[in-house]
């Protein structure tokens, strides 16, 4: 080296990374935002679940007193703020947004700031929603009709807080499915043609769509409340040109498309794990994919089946169960096509697959009930008493617990690196699906034979269902156990779980292609898409190359 | 929980198909779900014959029949269950040709009925056995609904509008009923009993709450007179 010094840059190291929680709050990266989303929406899990063990606590004898009736309300209110809006949309949302640009072969997503200030809407809300402790929690209920949620009501300031909570977190919500929308019409990778798209992103794609409607309904008719709240609006009093019916109209759109866009996700999740674990490609995976979309505004459109008890025209209850009875078709093609991929190959019975069919079977038990409350007359019956609450359970705990613990058991290795522990999963998920079955089956009963009410802090005595709601009660923490052992071994997995390789369970779709983690960009190199099987076809490439260079190697001359 | 009104027996019927369809879809998915976990699929088992075209269309033309049954099922009953039947021969005399109209009001957190002839009562209702009884529902503040499962369908009463619900109480006797769309903090307590008594117990009944409606006004008036209440 000459001794004349030449300018040069001299790099002590790289700069310091700040700490690990100013990245992830301040990463604008889709994976980021991803697992902040679901590690958020697993802690609102167990809140919910707390909640529901208080509840449950409170109906274990018919008249206990260990709730006052005013407390018992908070807990129901707050329990379907967070069930709904910070534990089963975020998860899917959550699910989504890190996994769908993966499988699609994006290097991130078309409107990265986006998702960012989604996820602190939701986290603020959340923050919203739970500061009500400080002066008084909203009392209105899981859904907040009006009138009651009217400031004539309900004076203090429980139901603003509800609603600026579940406004900002939908607010989030649609703001990152606007982003994911954006992402996959314009960052596909080559070669990635809709028609090649997992089942998974397809099940993402439509619910994005789905939350930009339901969730500009829900916007509109939050900021209505807050008007007649706050600036003396009438829109949902009676007399006066507003009109009570029209908060349930436009809230059960949001709340029944919420529900169709659980099951999307859930069903989207088991469309990808089936397959991979059965060793054979999905069966009917257009019929998948199209009864996707058919079930998100079939679905929808059937809002109407909340409010068959409602003074609305007959007409208008016949439309709710045209629509309702209609969803059989879509969703029992999506069933059977899961089952015959099952049955076509042979079962790797691991706990993703075991959460995977545990989801289908709760699932299945939901929407055969659910079917009862589509019948008009039926509902005149059985509407508000808790065999609604128990078929809504199936449905919802099916599909955003099991279906959820699913994807995260299938997901996890390529999320941290680290596969979940498969002894504790399966304890987890025989745990939950006892307390399933224990909690929920006793309120079918009680509500067909003996029409207890919904929402209700006390059940008398002499009303034939005392058995029923203890037994209950011995299933909720049965429940509550199973889905705390899941949360932990969530919790232990990320730091102490076994490695795990980049492919680690043989998937097809490219989110396989990615390290483990990914990396911030998440792929390298692009590959070139050829079918709907991409990281198959490169795995069958690499063996190919391999063969090629043994043969080329051993038709070389040894000398 | 037996049907005690033409109206109720029909629902209870259609609840019995209803269940019987869950338990047909509950059975079917689950049984086959153990059955396909159970098998051990060959290498030869194409998942083209059981993925084809034709195969979708068929088992998507199956669960479209189910559904249509269970539509067509469910519109006959819902039907039946809606007709509104006329008195019958043990019923109340004056209520023959039309029915008898209460208006139930419904308010945090009790039921107020209002009889035809200026009598009123709170929490218990009564009706004569065998009659046809209109109940007119309205509401002066939340969203109730009126819910005696062996008698009536739910439906509700919502302010600014009037909701109807019919029914032929066949049995004398007393039915449980409550209100049944969360009301806020009593919501639970809010209960309702309905006492189904003969034609002649409930004209007794209308004369006696108006003589106890008179005496209290009465009393009032007399108080106030008196200059007993400022």
């Amino acid at each position: 080296m000459s001794a004349s010094a030449r300018p040069e840059v001299v790099v002590d190291g790289f700069p310091a990374r700040r700490p690990r929680w100013i990245e992830l709050a301040t990463s604008a990266d889709h994976k980021d935002i991803g697992r902040v989303m679901i590690g958020a929406s697993l802690g609102f899990l167990f809140i919910a679940v707390v909640e529901l063990l208080l509840m449950r606590l409170q109906l274990s004898v018919p008249e206990n007193t260990l709730l006052t009736p005013v407390h018992f309300n908070r807990m129901l209110s707050l329990y379907g703020a967070t069930a709904i809006f910070l534990f089963a949309i975020p998860l899917a949302l959550g699910l989504f947004y890190y996994l769908a640009p993966l499988q699609i072969g994006a290097r991130g997503t078309a409107l990265p700031r986006l998702g960012q200030i989604g996820l602190w809407l939701y986290l603020i809300g959340a923050a919203v929603l739970y500061s009500g402790f400080l002066w008084t929690p909203t009392e209105a209920g899981v859904n907040p009709l009006a009138p009651l949620s009217e400031l004539a009501f309900l004076p203090n300031n429980g139901v603003d807080a509800w609603c600026a909570a579940c406004g900002l977190a939908t607010l989030g919500f649609v703001l990152i499915a606007i982003n994911l929308i954006a992402t996959m019409r314009r960052m596909r990778a080559p070669g990635m043609a809709w028609r090649r798209l997992p089942v998974f992103a397809w099940a993402a794609a439509i619910g994005s769509w789905l939350l930009v409607v339901i969730g500009a309904v829900m916007l509109a008719a939050i900021a209505m409340l807050l008007i007649d709240r706050n600036f003396d609006g009438i829109f949902f009093a009676d007399g006066s040109g507003g009109a009570p019916l029209l908060w349930e109209h436009f809230s059960w759109i949001f709340f029944t498309g919420a529900y169709m866009l659980i099951l999307i996700a859930a069903l989207g999740a088991a469309a990808e794990i089936v397959p991979v674990f059965s060793g054979r490609p999905l069966s009917g995976r257009g019929t998948v994919v199209g009864s996707l979309a058919v079930i998100a505004v079939i679905g929808t459109l059937a809002w109407m089946q909340n409010m068959l008890t409602a003074p609305i025209g007959i007409g208008w209850m016949y439309f709710a169960m045209i629509m309702s009875l209609a969803l059989i078709v879509p969703f029992g093609l999506i069933l059977y096509n899961l089952i015959a991929t099952l049955a076509a190959g042979s079962a790797r019975m691991r706990a993703p697959l075991l959460f995977a069919v545990g989801a289908i079977s709760m699932i299945s038990i939901g929407l055969g009930a659910e079917i009862s409350h589509s019948m008009v007359a039926v509902a005149w019956r059985l509407q508000n008493t808790v065999d609604s609450t128990a078929a809504t359970h199936f449905a919802l705990v099916g599909g955003s617990v099991f279906g959820g613990f699913a994807a995260l058991h299938y997901w996890f290795p390529k999320m941290t690196g680290r596969t979940m522990g498969e002894t504790l999963g399966r304890a987890s998920f025989w745990t939950m699906a006892v307390g399933m079955l224990v909690a929920f089956v006793p309120l079918f009963i009680a509500g067909t034979d003996h029409g207890q009410v919904a929402d209700a802090y006390k059940f008398f005595e002499g009303t034939g269902v005392s058995t029923e709601n203890l037994i209950a009660t011995i299933g909720a923490f049965v429940l509550a156990l199973g889905i705390v052992l899941g949360i932990v071994n969530a919790i232990v997995s990320r730091t102490g779980g076994a490695r795990a390789g980049h492919d680690h369970w043989g998937g097809d779709s490219l989110e396989w292609f990615a390290l483990s983690p990914p990396e911030p960009h998440n792929f390298d190199v692009l590959p070139d898409v050829r079918s709907d099987r991409p990281m198959r076809d490169i795995r069958l490439a690499i063996a190919q190359r391999g063969e090629r260079a043994e043969e080329a190697r051993d038709a070389q001359p040894v000398a | 929980m037996a049907p005690h009104s033409p109206g109720t027996d029909q629902i209870d019927t259609l609840l019995w198909i209803g269940f019987v369809a869950a338990a047909i879809v509950i059975v079917a998915v689950n049984v086959a779900l153990f059955a396909a976990l159970r098998r051990r699929g060959g290498e030869g088992a194409a998942v083209e014959t059981v993925g084809g075209r034709g195969r979708q269309l068929r088992v998507g033309g199956a669960l479209t029949l189910f559904a249509a049954a269970i539509l067509v099922l469910s519109l006959i009953y819902t039907d039946k269950a809606q007709q509104t039947p006329a008195s019958g021969a043990a019923g109340l005399a004056s209520a023959k040709s039309k029915p008898l109209t209460i208006e139930a009001t419904g308010q945090q957190w009790l039921w107020r009925y209002d009889y035809p002839n200026g009598a009123f009562s709170y929490y218990r209702l009564v009706v004569p056995v065998d009659t046809t009884v209109e109940l007119s529902l309205v509401s002066t503040d939340v969203i109730h609904t009126w819910d005696v499962p062996q008698l009536a369908p739910q439906r509700g009463a919502v302010p600014g509008k009037t909701n109807h619900v019919v029914f032929r109480a066949d049995e004398e006797g007393d039915f449980r009923g409550q209100s049944s769309t969360f009301s806020g903090q009593a919501y639970a307590a809010m209960r309702t009993e309905v006492e189904v008594v003969s034609p002649q117990e409930y004209e007794a009944f209308i004369a006696r709450q108006k003589a106890a409606i008179q005496a209290a006004q009465d009393r009032v008036v007399g108080l106030i007179e008196n200059g007993e209440v400022p």
